[in-house]
């Protein structure tokens, strides 16, 4: 019976819609949180997991060695690489294929490669624009995505680095 | 020996005194890592990674050089062991660069293995490491000589297997070397062997460099199908193709080598060569159509041709000696079906009336057995490498090997006398050989013997065979051209018997043997390959012909089947000018190692395999062909689910039993006698594709040798050619002979 009464009188005095009044009030005041996605961001870690690049070394020399450890500790077979001996003798890759709806981006093939070829960037936003075969990246676009970032992936490799 | 009792971690094992510590602990299943020990080479215990704790002992003993007694004591993983081998895995590592990542071996390296579980994780050495420059030594062996860490293995494989001490340490200590002698770097005709014994990355397949990582490919079981052998090997395939080909071990045949053409061919399946789709010939023109189409293009051809007008005989079979056993049998079963005995796979024999009758009754492992070995007329070595592997290992135990040949050869070992003499006398001296038999054995001397002479060089050759208690006569390849080839194998088929030696006939090549346990020769009335072509038949039916490489003469062979009302039907593999100039339809079929099948070897063992590999694009397994054709002309009995029950078909059928020329005929004939032989590499259609193997030394012989008084009678000279072949003048050949060593037929001119 009281517990009725007191309901009707808090219904009645509109106490809820004050307290969330003055909440939204504070919130007119304080400084706002919402990131304005693309033209902002959130801060990712250096040790994010997004997609994948190729590397090269400051003389512009792919460092992708085709020793396929990336291919074969991949748990989900995401990599699929072929290789042979090029004209001056080195080992290299003639394909280097990642199926990014196969990989479940555990970063293994980070882990296995012995030259920091293969790398996991900060990039999570792309996308594929034609359908099964578009999820299949290859060795240019991924050395592309390489060149384009390499700076990025430098500095969060560094940053990193201590804690290995 | 005597059976010993020895305790190894605690377990007590039987074992023979004297037996080496690790062939004891290997049968028992004891890991010892190792890098210089082989079971097939000598004990070289130089890489002292085997070491291990014997009681009693101050340090530790290696266990590929320490013999057992009784009572021994030993520790595997005990402390010491353990240290010792750590230590010495510590030593390896220290040159041994860290670029497993990019090595052909890595992944099947024994000191990648080892290092997993002996190796520390850390390097203590700062200073530089030692680089080793490579040189170039073939085709075949890749060299990544920084990686080499001496354990010799390939040094002792040449001088002990290959029998030719290519490859050797030079240098000492900090400046050993493991380089070739010579720089023409390596030519023996095993040196693939080098490859599998290498522990580590240094010695590498060079066709196969940097392709695939070993994990990636599967390893099927199969049987090498190019000499009287039939070794056993491990294809292993990637994505369906055929990459790579390793030995495996087979006591009873090839132990645990391969010959080169074994290990190297497979690079020809890939070539662009390969036939790849069925091709009817229309108004001259090529037309590639679906098999149906090809098919009851084929079945029309041979209705218009023989069947319509009764005229069974009209049709003939040849297939190369290259095919399975149940491919030879299902085509001789069609031509008989419809009625033909026109069937014949002896293609390169000049004289069929000639034929050569004598039977292998030795197994390929007797003959490491054998105390004297009399080798008529073969260049074993390139000829049939692992047949000349084993009586090498004789010839080192003891036995004497005495030859007879038209040229003097390299042999691998030291031979008791090596008699070159002319083939239009080798009937001759063999028939003294008998007669000096016969006479020291006081038998009656049959009359075709009594005008023979018996020279000094037949005494010996008889005093040897008589003498020793286990010998073998082995007849070689060069006696198929000779004139009186047939008479030959009868003498020796009677020498032997004398002698109560065994034989083994050499003189055919490939999978013949098949051939002829599945009778696929002429019967009752049926005419043999020269015959054939003579008699312009209607229609023919090849197997995987090659007229340049595979008929005697080709030109004759060529001409004869391009007839205008010749069909021809062939089944081929590769693609070739000479056969699309004389079929009219063209099926493509599969390759080595993409079929199932059979191979029976010189001893008469029938090894069966199964395809490693799809054939490329629409090629399809020649028995599959055959079978449906069979269908298609509606004859009886060929409901083959699989190859295995052709193969168990073959196996229950009787065998018949030629019957064979038992005249000997021992007249020196007179002239100029040639003995023509395909080049090792060129034997078969797959080989002669293989670039690797072309581009060796051996694959590329070609050369017409004859001595100088020859040379003159011939009017040549050294920059001339001999039907078509450069001409090498060289007083190792007999007189009045040339020794031709070709990639390609006579053409008719002999």
């Amino acid at each position: 019976m009281i517990n009725n009464i007191k309901k009707l009188v808090k219904d009645f005095s509109l106490s809820e819609l004050r307290g969330g009044m003055k909440i939204t009030a504070k919130e007119l005041i304080n400084k706002k949180i919402t990131v304005q996605y693309p033209e902002e961001r959130t801060p990712i870690s250096p040790r994010f997991r997004g997609l994948h690049a190729l590397r090269r070394y400051p003389n512009g020399e792919e460092r992708c060695i085709a020793c396929k450890l990336c291919e074969a500790v991949c748990p989900a077979n995401a990599i699929t690489i072929e290789s042979e001996a090029r004209d001056d003798g080195t080992r290299r890759t003639t394909q280097y294929d990642i199926d990014l709806f196969k990989c479940i981006f555990c970063g293994f093939c980070e882990e296995a490669c012995p030259v920091d070829a293969i790398v996991e960037t900060q990039i999570f936003d792309y996308a594929f624009v034609d359908s099964r075969e578009g999820s299949i990246i290859d060795k240019a676009h991924l050395l592309e995505v390489g060149d384009k970032n390499e700076k990025v992936i430098n500095q969060t490799k560094l940053e990193d680095a201590k804690y290995r | 020996m005597a059976d010993i009792e020895i305790e190894i971690d605690g377990n007590v094992v039987n074992a023979k005194a004297g037996e080496m510590l690790i062939a004891v602990t290997d049968r028992e299943g004891i890991s010892v890592p190792r890098f210089c020990y082989h079971k097939k080479l000598s004990i070289a215990a130089n890489c002292r990674m085997c070491l291990v704790d014997v009681e009693g002992a101050p340090k530790p003993q290696p266990a590929c050089s320490t013999p057992i007694a009784d009572g021994m004591k030993i520790h595997t993983q005990n402390e010491k062991a353990k240290a010792s081998q750590k230590a010495v895995m510590e030593f390896l590592l220290i040159n041994h660069p860290l670029d497993c990542p990019i090595c052909d071996q890595g992944g099947e390296c024994e000191l990648q293995d080892v290092a997993m579980d002996y190796g520390s994780d850390v390097s203590r050495f700062t200073e530089g490491k030692r680089i080793v420059a490579d040189s170039d030594i073939g085709a075949l062996i890749q060299t990544d000589m920084t990686r080499c860490i001496h354990c010799t293995r390939c040094v002792r494989f040449g001088a002990e297997v290959a029998g030719i001490m290519e490859m050797g340490g030079t240098g000492r200590g900090e400046d050993m070397k493991i380089e070739p002698f010579l720089e023409e770097g390596i030519q023996s005709e095993l040196s693939g062997n080098m490859i599998d014994v290498c522990p580590v990355g240094a010695l590498t397949s060079k066709p196969f460099r940097y392709e695939l990582r070993s994990w990636q490919m599967n390893a099927v079981s199969n049987i090498a199908r190019h000499d009287l052998v039939g070794s056993s090997i491990y294809t292993q395939t990637y994505k369906g193709k055929v990459k790579r080909i390793v030995a495996k071990d087979n006591e009873s045949v090839n132990e645990t080598w391969i010959s080169d053409r074994d290990r190297f061919s497979y690079e020809g399946l890939s070539h662009e060569n390969r036939l790849l789709a069925p091709q009817i010939k229309v108004e001259g023109k090529w037309q590639e159509v679906e098999w149906n189409v090809a098919l009851d293009f084929a079945l029309r051809g041979l209705a218009n041709n023989v069947f319509n007008a009764r005229q069974a005989d009209q049709l003939g079979a040849l297939a190369s000696n290259t095919a399975t056993l149940e491919e030879f049998h299902l085509l001789q079963k069609i031509l008989r079906e419809v009625g033909s005995e026109n069937i014949d796979h002896r293609l390169n024999i000049k004289d069929l009336n000639n034929a050569i009758s004598l039977e292998s009754n030795i197994k390929l492992a007797g003959l490491e057995g054998v105390d004297h070995a009399l080798v008529i007329g073969s260049n074993l070595r390139l000829e049939q490498p692992m047949i000349s592997h084993r009586l090498r290992k004789a010839n080192l135990s003891g036995a004497s090997v005495d030859v007879i040949n038209a040229m003097a050869f390299d042999f691998n070992y030291r031979l008791n006398s090596e008699n070159i003499i002319p083939p239009h006398q080798t009937a001759a001296t063999l028939a003294g050989v008998l007669k000096s038999v016969l006479q020291s054995a006081q038998a009656e001397i049959p009359e075709y013997l009594s005008d023979i002479e018996v020279s000094d060089v037949a005494t010996q050759l008889a005093n040897k065979l008589s003498d020793s208690d286990n010998s073998v006569i082995v007849l070689g390849e060069h006696v198929i051209n000779n004139p009186q080839a047939s008479s030959i194998a009868n003498l020796i088929n009677e020498i032997a018997q004398q002698t109560n030696s065994t034989t083994l006939n050499l003189s055919a090549s490939g999978n013949s043997t098949a051939a002829n346990l599945s009778c696929f020769v002429p019967g009752k009335g049926g005419l043999d390959v020269n015959a054939m072509l003579a008699a312009d038949l209607k229609a023919y039916i090849l197997l995987d012909v090659y007229p340049q490489y595979d008929f005697h003469n080709s030109v004759q062979a060529v001409e004869s089947l391009s007839n205008d009302d010749t069909f021809v039907i062939s089944l081929n593999s590769f693609k070739d000018d000479a056969v699309a100039q004389y079929s009219n339809v063209l099926l493509p079929i599969a390759s080595f190692y993409e079929t199932s099948g059979s191979h029976v070897n010189v001893e008469g063992k029938v090894q069966s395999f199964s395809a490693a590999v799809n054939a490329p694009s629409d090629a399809k397994p020649a028995w599959k062909v055959l079978k449906v054709l069979a269908d298609l002309l509606e004859l009886p009995g060929f409901h083959y689910a699989d190859s295995t029950q052709v193969t168990t078909e073959v196996m229950h059928q009787s065998h018949k039993q030629h019957v064979h020329d038992e005249s000997i005929d021992v007249k020196v004939k007179r002239g100029i006698n040639i003995i023509w032989q395909k080049s090792p590499y060129a034997v078969d259609v797959l080989s002669r594709h293989a670039a690797s193997l072309q581009a060796t030394k051996i694959g590329q012989i070609n050369s017409a040798s004859m001595n100088k008084a020859t040379a003159k009678k011939l009017e040549v000279t050294q920059d001339d050619k001999y039907l078509g072949v450069p001409v090498v003048v060289s007083e190792s050949v007999a007189n009045n002979c040339v020794f031709v060593n070709s990639n390609h037929s006579t053409g008719g001119q002999s």
